[in-house]
Formats: C-alpha cells, structure tokens, sequence
C-alpha cells in the first residue's frame, strides 16, 4: 500500500483507517477535506481535479514519510480525488496513528498543509450561473525541501568528501541528554553523523529548558530521548537517530555500544560515568567523558581502542556522588555544559576524522571564568581498579599478537608520561635521531640480556625502525611481569 | 623552604575563596602541603576522593616537591 495515492472514485475512508491501526499506536487522527458551496461568495455545484499524478505521487510519499518520522508517529496515509465532485463529497482524506494524540495530529496537520501546498493539483469549480473557472490552488509544485548541505565543512582539506562519507557512515552513542548532550547531539547531527543512539531514562523537566535548547516548553513531561530524537530529526532530517529512554547499564552498554564508532558520556553522576567508561573498555571503542561544575569542566577521551588510560586510572572509587556537586547542587550557567558538550563533539570529530591534536592519556581543565585551560597527561595508573589494566595482567600470562601496540605519534607518548626507550643500535640512532628528547637508547640485544631496568608505575614505549623489533621486544619485557610496556605501532617509519 | 604555585579547582577554589596562589611550604610532598592548606583554608575533602597533579602531569601523593613546582589540586565534578 503506497502512503499516498489518487482515486478517480469517491474515497472509502473507513477502509483507509482500518489498516493504520497497529498494537503500539494509542491514537489515531483523520482530516477530511470536503466539497463546499461556496468559494468567494459564488455557490459551487461542484468541482474537478487533475492532477500531475507522476510527480504528485512520488513527491506526496515524501510528505508522508517526513511527517511520520518527524513526529515519530506510527502509520501514515493519504489520499487525494481526481476528477468530478459534487458538493459534500470528500476531496482529500489524511490519516495518522502514532503511539500518542499528540503526535497522530501533528503529523497529520503537517501532511494536509504540505498536500495543499506542494502538491501539483488544479482545481476546476463549476459554479451555479453555469460558469466555470480554475481556481488559484496555492500550490505552484514548490521545490522539495532543500537538502542538508555539508559543504562549508567539507570544504575543510581535512574533511572532503571522504571524511564526509566517514562520518555519514559512522554510528555515536550519547548517554545523556542534558546540558552536555544537548549540544553534543546538535553538533554531531550538524555535522552528518549517520547513526546517532540516544540514551536518556529522563523526562524534560522546566528547570532543563535554560541549558538545554534542543527542547521546547511544550516538550516538559515528555521522555527526553524521544524529545530529542524528534527535535533532531527536524534539524537533519537525513540521519538515523534512534531513541533509547532507558537508564544505561552494563547489559544495554554492551547491546548498543557493540559497533559503534565512539560513546559520549554527557552523565551528570559518577556512577553512570563508569558505567559508561566500563562499557567502551569491553567494546574497545573510545568514550569522551566531561563533567561541568558551575564555571568549570573536565574532559577526558579514553581511548579503549588504543590501550589508553581510563577513568578509573583517575578517579579509583566510584562512591564520591555525595561529596562533589552536579548542576542541581551547585547551579550552573547555560554556556558552561554547552562549551563543554562542543568540546566533546569536536574530539568525537577529530577521532573519527583523524585529525591531529586528539586527547589521549590527559585530562583537560577548563575555567570558563578565568579563561584557562590546562591539558595535564593523565596515564595510565598502574593501581587501575579498571579493565584498562586488567587486561594488561592477562597479558602478561598470554600475550595476543597485537595488544603490544600502541599507535599515536611519538610527541603524545612523551607528553602523555611514556618513557621512551630507543631499542635501535646506536649506527641507527645516529643516522635517525628520535623527534623527541628525553628518551633511553638501549639496543635490543642488551634489553634482551635484561639489562632495561623496569620502573614500576610507569608506562614504557618501545621504538624501533618499523615497529617489528620493539614488538618482540615488549612481548619479552610483558612476559616477564612488566605490564605497561608497549611498542610503537610501525616504528618510526609510520611517525612521518 | 620551597615554594610553590598553586592552582585550585571547583570546591577547592570555593573553600579556599582564591582561584590561584603561591606559598613558602615546609611540606615535603603534596600529601603534605594539602595537609598544611586543609588546616588554613578549611578544606573538607579527603585527600583520599581527590587528585594532584604537579608541573602539568598527575602524580603521586609522596613524590618530593621542590622550589617551583606549580601544584593543582583537582576534585572530581560530575555535573552535565
């Protein structure tokens, strides 16, 4: 059954209604367009219509569609006359279940204005003086909806059109849809992000509205997942956004957390923090974490997917909710969440775009009153009661092939705390120096022989010319009970 | 006697009604100095729910401080 379609018969709208009922759907809402007797002041005795039904068809399916998704209703259909009509008769009929009244009449108002307005169809009205005439049908075929245009952004050599393509096929997950994830989940949709998975078991409160814009006055009461969802999909009606208004646990962390590309917390709890912090660890995706008090914020990428520090590697017990204050305690300005959220999104598209300049292994201090911001190297910590270790001492009894190496450019290992050991013989060293200081020379032979002494406590990044030697190198010296050693993916060959 | 420059963060910067200072310290350690500046400002958190971070990098509560060392005291926020 096609969403929109012409009848040269008289319409059986009980039929129509029938088949839109569906078990989720609470409420269902009907327009009826009838024939009337009068159009500026002459008495109608009826009426034709003719339709440019290729072009209508094709294009009355689209209103269809849109309404339905914008209004995250259930069913929607519509059906228009074609030819002559007597007084009374029913011109054109729109129908619409959706799981609330709310939704069933929005979606079907946005239907019937759209028809009438965009539709290719002329009215013809025969009048009671025998006369006839073609009436100004308000509609002139107006153009579709203009597109989303994404070309001032990939106009940037960064982004092109493969950066762009990357991001309409990536897939984020936003747990919280707050202060923070207001302005995450706007970025993010702005910038073309295919799939977005809302995650909020909360409702629109009047007290929310002043730092998250993304919701209407009419919206308090309503489930913000689906408020937001909804809110979204009028701004980019392109993307995926999938609503989950459910409170983010370890189970539903590893369903929606399994394929996607990253997960923001925008949390206003520690608890939910390292729910959230937990759950990227064993999917292995990155999670972008911040937090906002009054005037100030933190953000912290933990790169799961790279070995890097966690947020247990910080803050060691999750039972600090009591002393530290959220937003309903301490109060908080609008801009201060939304600086952040835009932090937050950047580092979601710097990471899915590779771009330089990522977080990793550091937690970013921002004062919004002072306007200062200190990036402190944040490693990882080897009394991590989190997974980020864990995995390391299962390591040490097995080594995988892979889990030694860590890829991320020589200058981020040393500011983010490494010590760097350069295992190349000295001929190798002279001829390539490092692009950093700093850094131990201890050939892999001596290394092997036992001669690196290991300091608890400290992360150690092995460099070779291509990666192959401070492999064996790392596996050797993690065998041995050293679990933070690692070797620079590809060397320094993969540096330049 | 060191001295050193410090930085205060959230509650802290509350508590200790300044965003920044520099002091002459006796303290041998951060773990020492937050002691010493619980007792001026008044602080209420244990040293326990926070973190220290020394010359831009976090560290350890007994690392020796020295003359010059920038200190920041960060407590964790949860606000979003």
């Amino acid at each position: 059954m096609s969403a929109f379609s012409f009848s040269a018969a008289p319409i059986d709208t009980a039929g129509l209604a029938g088949p839109l009922a569906s078990p989720a759907a609470g409420g269902f809402a009907a327009f009826e367009g009838r024939v009337r007797d009068q159009n500026e002041g002459r008495t109608v005795r009826s009426l034709e219509y003719e339709a440019f039904e290729a072009l209508a068809v094709a294009e009355g399916e689209r209103i269809v569609a849109d309404a339905v998704r914008r209004h995250g209703a259930t069913l929607g259909r519509c059906v228009h006359r074609t030819g002559r009509l007597a007084v009374g008769d029913v011109a054109v009929w729109v129908g619409v279940s959706a799981p609330h009244r709310a939704e069933a009449f929005a979606a079907c108002r946005e239907i019937i204005d759209a028809v009438k307005h965009r539709l290719p169809i002329w009215k013809k009205e025969h009048y009671a003086d025998a006369d006839s005439g073609w009436v100004n049908c308000e509609h002139a075929a107006h153009p579709a909806v203009a597109e989303f245009d994404y070309s001032r952004q990939s106009a940037l050599p960064e982004v092109g059109t493969t950066g762009q393509r990357r991001l309409a096929e990536a897939h984020v997950v936003v747990v919280g849809a707050g202060g923070l994830g207001c302005h995450v989940l706007a970025s993010l949709a702005g910038a073309g992000i295919g799939r977005l998975t809302i995650v909020d078991h909360d409702r629109v409160e009047a007290s929310n509205l002043h730092r998250q814009p993304l919701y209407a006055i009419a919206d308090v009461g309503r489930p913000k997942a689906e408020a937001a969802a909804r809110r979204l999909a009028d701004y980019n009606p392109g993307l995926r956004y999938v609503p989950v208004a459910r409170r983010f646990d370890a189970e539903l962390g590893a369903a929606l957390l399994a394929g996607a590309n990253a997960v923001v917390d925008c949390t206003d709890n520690f608890a939910a923090k390292f729910l959230v912090n937990d759950a990227a660890q064993r999917a292995g995706i990155p999670a972008v974490i911040a937090s906002v008090y009054q005037y100030e914020g933190q953000l912290q990428v933990v790169r799961a997917d790279r070995g890097g520090s966690c947020l247990r590697c910080q803050w060691p017990e999750a039972t600090r909710d009591g002393l530290v204050g959220n937003c309903v305690e301490a109060g908080v300005l609008g801009p201060v969440p939304a600086i952040l959220g835009q932090l937050q999104a950047l580092e979601v598209l710097k990471l899915l775009l590779d771009l330089p300049g990522q977080l990793q292994d550091e937690l970013l201090l921002v004062d919004l009153l002072e306007h200062g911001q200190r990036r402190l190297a944040a490693p990882r910590n080897p009394a991590c009661a989190g997974r980020c270790v864990r995995v390391d001492a299962a390591a040490a009894h097995a080594p995988p092939a892979t889990d030694v190496d860590l890829r991320l450019p020589l200058a981020a290992a040393v500011a983010a705390g490494y010590r760097i050991v350069d295992i190349r013989e000295p001929m190798e060293c002279a001829f390539e120096p490092l692009p950093v200081s700093g850094q131990q020379s201890m050939p892999l032979g001596r290394l092997l022989d036992g001669a690196l002494a290991v300091e608890a406590g400290h992360p150690y990044l092995l460099v070779c010319a291509h990666g192959v030697r401070s492999h064996a190198a790392a596996e050797f010296l993690r065998a041995r009970g050293h679990a933070n050693v690692w070797s620079l993916a590809g060397g320094l060959a993969a540096q330049s | 006697m060191p001295r050193v420059r410090l930085q205060y963060f959230a509650l802290l910067r509350e508590e200790a009604g300044r965003q920044s200072e520099t002091v002459d310290t006796a303290a041998a350690t951060p773990a020492d100095l937050y002691a010493e500046l619980a007792a001026r400002h008044g602080f209420r958190l244990p040293v326990a729910q926070l973190r220290v971070a020394v010359n831009a990098a976090f560290s350890d509560w007994d690392r020796p401080l020295r003359d010059g060392d920038e200190v920041v005291f960060i407590p964790p926020v949860a606000g979003g």
